[in-house]
C-alpha cells in the first residue's frame, strides 16, 4: 500500500496557523505523541480524530487528506498504462507528485484531454455513420464521381465516338464537378458549423460536465427564484452544442422540480435537524429518495454547512444520467464505473435502499446509499424503467451521519473503474488490468 | 437476337455512359429512373440484366430486388449498384439474391467485364 502523507499535511497546516504540536492534540483530544506519530506519517488518520484536526486546524477535511493526490496518481498510472509501451516507472508516481505536483498534473490534464479527444472522434465517427446529411452528401459525391470517372474513362479510352456524344459527355464532365464542388462546398460549412457548436467540449455529456463543475453543481439564482430555467439558459454561452443545451435544460428543469419540492431553506433545516437522514427528508417533503439524494448532493454551499456529498444516476443500461463526483471519489466520464458499485446492486432490489461501506483502492473510505426507482408513472400495463442513484459520503463526515446509519456490514472494497483499479483478483472485472496490483506498485 | 439489359438508376450521367458502353457491345439497353415504376419496365422490356442502383426516388433498391426474386415471371439476372459499401448491405443483397454486388464508382473495364459474365457472352 502506497503510503499515506496526510500527516505531512497535517504538520505543514499546523505551522501555518501557528498552532503547537501540544494546543492541536488538546484541541483534538489526543495527546501530543499520539499527534506527532500521526504528522510523521506514522500512524493513519481517519474518522473523528481527522474531523477534530480539520476544525482545530479551520481546514476542509478534503484538504489534510489523499483525494487529490490519489485521483492525480490514478490518472498518472491510467496514463501510463494508456501509451502501452510506456517506460514510465509507475512505482515513483507518488514521489513524482510530491516532488512535481505541477509537472504531475500537466501530465494527468494531457492524459484526460486524450481521453476526451478519443470520446470525441467516437461522437464523430457515430454521426458520420448515422448523419441522415452526412448520408447523402457523401452518396451524392460518389455518385459524381462514378458518373466522372466513367465518362472521363470512355473518352480516353474510345477512340470513335460521335462529335455530339463527345460534346455531351464533356458536359457530363462538367456538370458533374460542378456538382461535386457543390456538395464538397456544402460538407465543409456543415462541418464548420458542427465545430462552432462543439464549444471545445468534445462530446455534450463533457460540455454538460464543464457547465456543472463552472456552476458548483448548484444554482442559487433557481433556489432563489430569482432566475427561471431558461434565462439562465439564455445567459449561458458557453453551451453552443443544442444537444449539450438539451441536457442542460434536462438538468436545470428537474432542478428547478426539486426546488418546489424541498425549497432550499427548509431543506436545510430540516437535512441539518435529521442528521441529513434521506429517508426522514423523503417522508417530509413528501417525495422520493432520488429527488432527496439529487438535494443533499447540492446542499453544502459557502452559508450551508453540511456534509460534501457526491452522486451518480445511472439508466439500466448503466449510462450515467447525472454525475456529480467528489474530489477523493472520480467518476468515470465515458462508462464502465466499476461493478462492484451498489449503485448497481441496487437494480437487483429496486425501491429498497442499500447502505453500504466502500473501500477505494487508496484507502480512502465511503459511506454510499443507493436505490432504484421505477422513473415511470403507475398507469396500468407501463413497463417499469429504473434508474440507480449512488449517494456518497466521505467516512471524515460520519460523526454527521452515524446516528441514524444502519449496519452496513463489512468493508466492500470497490474502484473506480476496471481500466485503472489494481485491485487483483476480482471477480467482477470487466476490463483487462492495466496497473500492477497494489502490492506490485510499491 | 440481342440480349437486354434494363438500368435502374435515378443518375442520368451514369446512366448514359453506361448505356453508351453496353451499347457498344451490342446490348438492347433501356432505362428507369423512378423506384416507384421499375417493375412495370421489367414487365414491359423483359430483360435478361438489371443493373439496379439500391437508393432510388420512391422505392429502395432493395425491395425492388425482393420483388424480382418473387416474381413468377422468367428472373433476370441482378447486378446491384450502390454508393454505401457497407457490410451489412452487402450482406443484405446477398440474402435476398443478387447475383453480384458493386460499389460505386466502378471501373469501365470491370462492370462490362461483369455483364458479360452475368449474360454468358
Amino acid at each position: 500500500m502506497r503510503k499515506s502523507l496526510a500527516g505531512t499535511r497535517i504538520r505543514e497546516a499546523r505551522r501555518k496557523s501557528n498552532m503547537t504540536q501540544k494546543a492541536l492534540a488538546q484541541a483534538t483530544g489526543i495527546s501530543a505523541s499520539y499527534l506527532n506519530l500521526i504528522e510523521h506519517n506514522r500512524r493513519p488518520v481517519a474518522g473523528k480524530v481527522l474531523l477534530g484536526i480539520a476544525r482545530a486546524l479551520k481546514m476542509p477535511v478534503a484538504s489534510l487528506t489523499d483525494g487529490a493526490e490519489s485521483a492525480l496518481l490514478g490518472d498518472l498510472h491510467a496514463a501510463a498504462a494508456h501509451w502501452g509501451d510506456s517506460s514510465a516507472e509507475t512505482g515513483t508516481a507518488d514521489e513524482m507528485i510530491s516532488r512535481f505536483p505541477g509537472w504531475a498534473g500537466l501530465l494527468a490534464g494531457l492524459y484526460r484531454q486524450s481521453r476526451d479527444q478519443e470520446a470525441a472522434i467516437a461522437a464523430l465517427s457515430d454521426r458520420l455513420t448515422h448523419d441522415p446529411f452526412l448520408a447523402e452528401s457523401l452518396h451524392s459525391m460518389l455518385s459524381n464521381i462514378t458518373a466522372i470517372r466513367s465518362t472521363s474513362n470512355i473518352l480516353k479510352s474510345i477512340d470513335d465516338i460521335e462529335p455530339a456524344q463527345q460534346s455531351r459527355f464533356h458536359n457530363i464532365i462538367h456538370e458533374e464537378s460542378r456538382r461535386l464542388t457543390d456538395a464538397a462546398q456544402a460538407l465543409v460549412t456543415y462541418f464548420d458549423h458542427v465545430s462552432d457548436q462543439t464549444g471545445g467540449s468534445a462530446t455534450p455529456e463533457e460540455a454538460l460536465d464543464r457547465f456543472l463543475q463552472q456552476h458548483g453543481y448548484v444554482f442559487p439564482e433557481i433556489d432563489s427564484g430569482a432566475l427561471t430555467v431558461s434565462e439562465i439558459l439564455m445567459r449561458e454561452a458557453t453551451l453552443k452544442n443544442p444537444e449539450s443545451r438539451e441536457l442542460a435544460k434536462g438538468f436545470l428543469e428537474i432542478y428547478a422540480r426539486d426546488t418546489k419540492q424541498m425549497p432550499l431553506a427548509d431543506f436545510a433545516i430540516a437535512a441539518k435537524e435529521c442528521a441529513y437522514n434521506p429517508g426522514v427528508l423523503a417522508q417530509k417533503f413528501n417525495t422520493g429518495l432520488a429527488s432527496v439524494f439529487r438535494r443533499l448532493s447540492g446542499l453544502k454551499r459557502r452559508d450551508i454547512d453540511a456534509p460534501e456529498m457526491g452522486l451518480i444516476v445511472v439508466n439500466a443500461a448503466g449510462r450515467a444520467i447525472l454525475r456529480r463526483p467528489l474530489r477523493d471519489f472520480a467518476l468515470p466520464r465515458h462508462g464502465n464505473a466499476c461493478p462492484r458499485w451498489p449503485l448497481f446492486q441496487a437494480f437487483a432490489q429496486p425501491t429498497r435502499p442499500i447502505t453500504a461501506r466502500l473501500d477505494l483502492p487508496a484507502g480512502q473510505q465511503f459511506i454510499c446509499l443507493a436505490s432504484a426507482q421505477d422513473i415511470c408513472g403507475e398507469d396500468f400495463g407501463q413497463m417499469p424503467e429504473y434508474q440507480a442513484s449512488m449517494l456518497f459520503i466521505s467516512t471524515t463526515d460520519l460523526p454527521l451521519i452515524e446516528s441514524w446509519l444502519p449496519a452496513t456490514g463489512p468493508v466492500q472494497e470497490i474502484g473506480i473503474s476496471c481500466r485503472i483499479c489494481p485491485r487483483s483478483n476480482c471477480q467482477t472485472r470487466a476490463e483487462p488490468q492495466i496497473l500492477a496490483s497494489i502490492s506490485e506498485t510499491v | 437476337m440481342s440480349k437486354i439489359v434494363l438500368i435502374i438508376e435515378d443518375e442520368p450521367n451514369i446512366v448514359e455512359s453506361l448505356s453508351f458502353l453496353l451499347g457498344r457491345e451490342g446490348l438492347e439497353v433501356h432505362s428507369e429512373n423512378n423506384g416507384a415504376a421499375a417493375m412495370e419496365q421489367i414487365d414491359q422490356t423483359k430483360p435478361d440484366l438489371v443493373i439496379l442502383d439500391a437508393m432510388l426516388p420512391n422505392r429502395s433498391g432493395f425491395d425492388i430486388l425482393r420483388d424480382i426474386k418473387a416474381s413468377t415471371a422468367p428472373m433476370p439476372r441482378v447486378l446491384m449498384l450502390t454508393a454505401k459499401g457497407q457490410p451489412r448491405d452487402r450482406q443484405m443483397a446477398t440474402e435476398i439474391g443478387v447475383d453480384l454486388f458493386m460499389t460505386k464508382p466502378f471501373s469501365n473495364a470491370e462492370i462490362v467485364s461483369e455483364i458479360r459474365r452475368l449474360l454468358g457472352i
